[in-house]
């Protein structure tokens, strides 16, 4: 069988594809009129403008439901007011000492000073209107007052959590079947 | 002096000189977007390129006596659908898809007996030859039948029936190859049962 014949009806003729080519050619379809009926609508391309006004639409929507949402969220003020008084209050109320330009250490030694002059806020703050809040935390450690005897029960209660600690670490590993840990090294810290 | 130069140029012509290149569309592209813009008597032609094309196709699926209606309705509804193309040069693969799809339809509708006229018998006489050969090819894989009737019926070529069905080349060669080889023998066991 001639390939090139079979395929694109080029190089020397194949006498048994002609032959069919011959035979089935008689189912050939033949040409007739397209009758097509009146009723036919025919639907063209949007236009750009249709498009654009769809799309438009849909955007105004979108909006329409945000705002929509976004007026009809339920509120809810804390019901509790912070007393004016209060010490941390008094504590922001308070003058705040003035420091000289001049006595700036760093400045006085032509050093420039690394930290900005301007503090920016980190987060902004949020837009409703409470009437007192107490965001600032005294996490300033204060040095202890403790008398000797009282050092010493606490070191007592120290090492005895230590102790507890150790013992239930070492019931824990032989329940598990694990190896268990050095306890030597650990000594110094049991006492 | 830089402006000297330009207009010496301009006037002499020493650069290349570049014609406005146009964007030769294919022919169907044109069609299309001429019928969506509302010229709806180009669809006729349309229908006069591509009808043997779904006429092959159906004639490998559906009986013969029915084909030439399917093949009317077939662009009717195309012609109706003809927005929905997206990519005016796939309308080739397109409609032979509507035509597949119809094919199936037709057997699922339960239409596969049809009253056989004395007027459509006679209308429509091929050899008995040819209605044979048509059945056997009938009863070849999905893939070959397609392909072999385009080639042997429709008369096209294997390049032509690639562009036309959107297969790649390389698989109508191979349609065409492995389709003629099983034929022939199915052929040749008919000839032996005959003799």
């Amino acid at each position: 069988m001639n390939e090139n014949y079979l395929w694109d009806r080029s190089g020397e003729p194949d006498p048994e594809v002609q032959n069919l080519e011959q035979i089935l050619g008689s189912l050939r379809y033949q040409p007739r009129p397209l009758e097509i009926p009146n009723d036919v609508v025919l639907r063209g391309i949007r236009p750009f403008f249709t498009k654009l006004a769809i799309a438009a639409a849909i955007g105004l929507i979108a909006i329409a439901l945000g705002l929509w949402v976004n007026f009809n969220r339920p509120r809810t003020v804390p019901a509790v007011v912070a007393k004016r008084d209060s010490p941390t209050d008094q504590k922001r109320n308070a003058p705040q000492p003035q420091i000289a330009p001049n006595d700036n250490p760093m400045q006085l030694a032509g050093i420039k000073d690394p930290t900005p002059t301007k503090i920016q806020k980190r987060h902004r703050e949020p837009a409703r209107t409470l009437v007192a809040q107490n965001k600032s935390r005294d996490t300033a450690i204060r040095p202890s007052t403790l008398t000797p005897q009282e050092l010493a029960e606490k070191e007592q209660v120290l090492l005895a959590l230590r102790l507890v600690s150790a013992k239930l670490n070492l019931a824990q590993r032989k329940t598990q079947g694990l190896p268990q840990l050095n306890i030597i090294r650990n000594q110094h810290k049991i006492g | 002096m830089l402006e000297a130069e330009a207009t010496a140029d301009m006037l002499l012509m020493t650069q290349p000189f570049s014609a406005p290149q146009i964007e030769e569309q294919p022919v169907e592209v044109m069609l299309v977007k001429a019928v969506l813009a509302g010229e709806r008597d180009r669809f006729a032609r349309l229908y006069e390129m591509y009808a043997p094309l779904v006429h092959g196709i159906l004639l490998a699926r559906v009986p013969r006596d029915e084909v030439d209606d399917l093949v009317q309705d077939i662009f009717l509804h195309a012609l109706k659908k003809l927005h929905t193309l997206r990519d005016p040069k796939a309308f080739a693969p397109w409609i032979a898809m509507i035509a597949r799809n119809r094919a199936m339809d037709f057997y699922r509708s339960s239409r596969e007996t049809v009253e056989v006229t004395e007027q459509m018998a006679i209308a429509r006489s091929p050899s008995r030859t040819a209605k044979e050969i048509l059945d056997l090819i009938r009863q070849l894989p999905d893939a070959y039948r397609e392909t072999l009737v385009l080639r042997f019926v429709e008369g096209m070529t294997g390049p032509e029936i690639a562009t036309r069905t959107g297969l790649t080349p390389a698989s109508v060669r191979v349609n065409l190859h492995r389709g003629t080889k099983l034929l022939r023998e199915r052929m040749g066991t008919l000839q032996n049962r005959e003799r």
